[in-house]
């Protein structure tokens, strides 16, 4: 006999197909797959060791002396602050490392305004494209110094900010 | 079918990345840099003795091994512990898995640390691999204060004119109320119980009796211990040289606390925590360490008590060492 219920067994098999391909689909394509483009691993350990030489560099050597670090900032010195760092940076059990770096302070001026003096320029192994982390520590500076100096004349607690990058 | 094509083009999504993750080697190896850094230790101050002054018979009492000199100061290593850890003679490859590193699965482990003036370069464990978990930590290291005598000192400590006795006694004062200040901070605190005392006398020619030309040294008759005013016993033998408690060295020569014998220039005592902690001391003790002279007609003409305290004339406190420390896991 021909009749019209051959149409409804054709459109029920193409919808049984249908849903069966969506649910091999559905089920095959939730496979995710980790690329490594993921750099927040090697990222803390490089934070760890610039936080860690920040803060050692800010303990000072014997009781009751200057840290290290107060001493470079009020006196902006760029070149030992950079030896200092990088020195304790790249110092391995066994070889040297190859990091670079650069530093800025920010600081409240004077007048109010919230400034940002360059106290390491970065070197030529900056392109503006390395992955760099970024470091941080607040240093109080106590002293007055009477000669000028970018950050004003009264003890201020100014920011200290590092970039670390490996080349 | 053309389901079953569909499926069949889509098998390689199967067995894309479908494992158990690895294991996360450079979260271990950041945790053990966390406990050796920034933890003292367990059992650390409040409860005494610290894990480093266990010997053999107690070393199953060490819970966790840290390095730091106390929690209010990460990053600050004790000698003493640096010098007790990194002893692989006492601490087999079970203890540094269970008492530093934890966790389920026996990692392998190379831990280092050397000091930017080479001075510290020590490590434990095997050798590294092509890939492993690792951390670097930078620290600085604090060591034990020394008390020097030298002949500059020579006007403090010479007899008045006038006396007449024979024995001689020279003194270094270590009062406990005025070393353990709270107000200074734990890392450069002078602690008797956790860290050496160093006495060292040079130029000791200068305090010889110079009247007498053929006097050239003066006999060291012993080294006794006294607290408060009444004197205490060594709580071992006097006669016998025990290194892991104390050494004394007359002129380079090493001898036991009753030497008895002629001395030209230098005195040297290291008296070690493990001594110092037999001895019944609280907070407020006195603890005196007498150098007894005795020649007959005395040779030589010093006296007096030399206090070991935080005055730098005094005691000399060494600067705090930068170093740093690598952990590798696989």
């Amino acid at each position: 006999m021909v009749n019209d219920s051959g149409q409804l067994y054709t459109m029920e098999g193409i919808a049984a197909g249908l849903v069966m391909l969506l649910t091999a689909y559905l089920i095959l394509s939730t496979t995710s797959i980790y690329t490594p483009g993921d750099t927040h691993i090697p990222d803390m350990q490089l934070e760890q060791l610039g936080s860690d030489v920040l803060a050692m560099m800010d303990t000072p050597d014997t009781h009751g002396a200057t840290s290290a670090l107060e001493t470079y900032v009020n006196t902006n010195n760029s070149t030992d602050f950079k030896t200092a760092f990088l020195g304790y940076c790249n110092a391995k059990a066994i070889g040297t490392d190859t990091l670079h770096m650069s530093a800025n302070v920010t600081y409240r001026g004077d007048d109010d305004q919230i400034k940002e003096h360059l106290l390491v320029e970065p070197d030529e192994t900056w392109t503006g494209r390395e992955s760099a982390v970024r470091v941080t520590r607040w240093v109080q500076l106590d002293k007055q110094t009477s000669q000028m100096r970018p950050y004003g004349s009264r003890p201020r607690a100014v920011l200290v900010e590092v970039l670390l990058w490996r080349a | 079918m053309v389901a079953l094509i569909a499926v069949a083009s889509m098998v390689p999504g199967l067995l894309a990345g479908l494992q158990s993750s690895g294991i996360d080697y450079d979260a271990v190896a950041y945790r053990t840099g966390v406990i050796l850094t920034e933890d003292p230790g367990w059992p650390g101050w409040p409860v005494y003795p610290p894990w480093e002054m266990k010997d053999q018979y107690h070393k199953d009492e060490i819970e966790r091994m840290g390095l730091a000199v106390s929690n209010e100061t990460p990053n600050i290593l004790l000698s003493t512990k640096i010098e007790k850890f990194f002893n692989d003679t006492f601490f087999t490859t079970d203890d540094y898995r269970s008492k530093a590193i934890f966790g389920e699965i026996p990692y392998s482990y190379n831990i280092t640390l050397r000091s930017l003036d080479g001075r510290y370069n020590h490590k434990v464990g095997q050798e590294t691999p092509e890939g492993y978990g690792y951390i670097r930590r930078v620290v600085k290291i604090k060591e034990p204060s020394v008390a020097v005598i030298d002949g500059s000192l020579k006007e403090r400590y010479t007899i008045s004119p006038g006396d007449n006795s024979t024995t001689r006694t020279f003194t270094v004062r270590l009062d406990f109320s005025r070393l353990l200040n709270a107000s200074i901070d734990p890392a450069y605190r002078i602690d008797p119980l956790t860290e050496p005392v160093n006495i060292t006398i040079t130029n000791f020619s200068e305090y010889l009796n110079k009247t007498d030309e053929t006097v050239k040294n003066a006999t060291l008759k012993s080294v006794t211990f006294r607290r408060g005013s009444s004197s205490i016993r060594f709580p071992f033998p006097y006669d016998t040289e025990n290194p892991d408690l104390y050494t004394l060295s007359l002129d380079g020569n090493p001898y036991d606390l009753k030497p008895e014998a002629p001395v030209e220039s230098n005195i040297s005592l290291v008296l070690k925590p493990p001594a110092t902690s037999l001895f019944p001391l609280d907070q407020n003790s006195i603890l005196d360490i007498r150098f007894t002279f005795e020649n007959d007609p005395p040779h030589t003409n010093i006296t007096g008590i030399h206090y070991y305290d935080y005055n730098p004339k005094n005691v000399t406190r060494p600067a705090l060492k930068p170093a740093v420390l690598e952990v590798a896991i696989w």
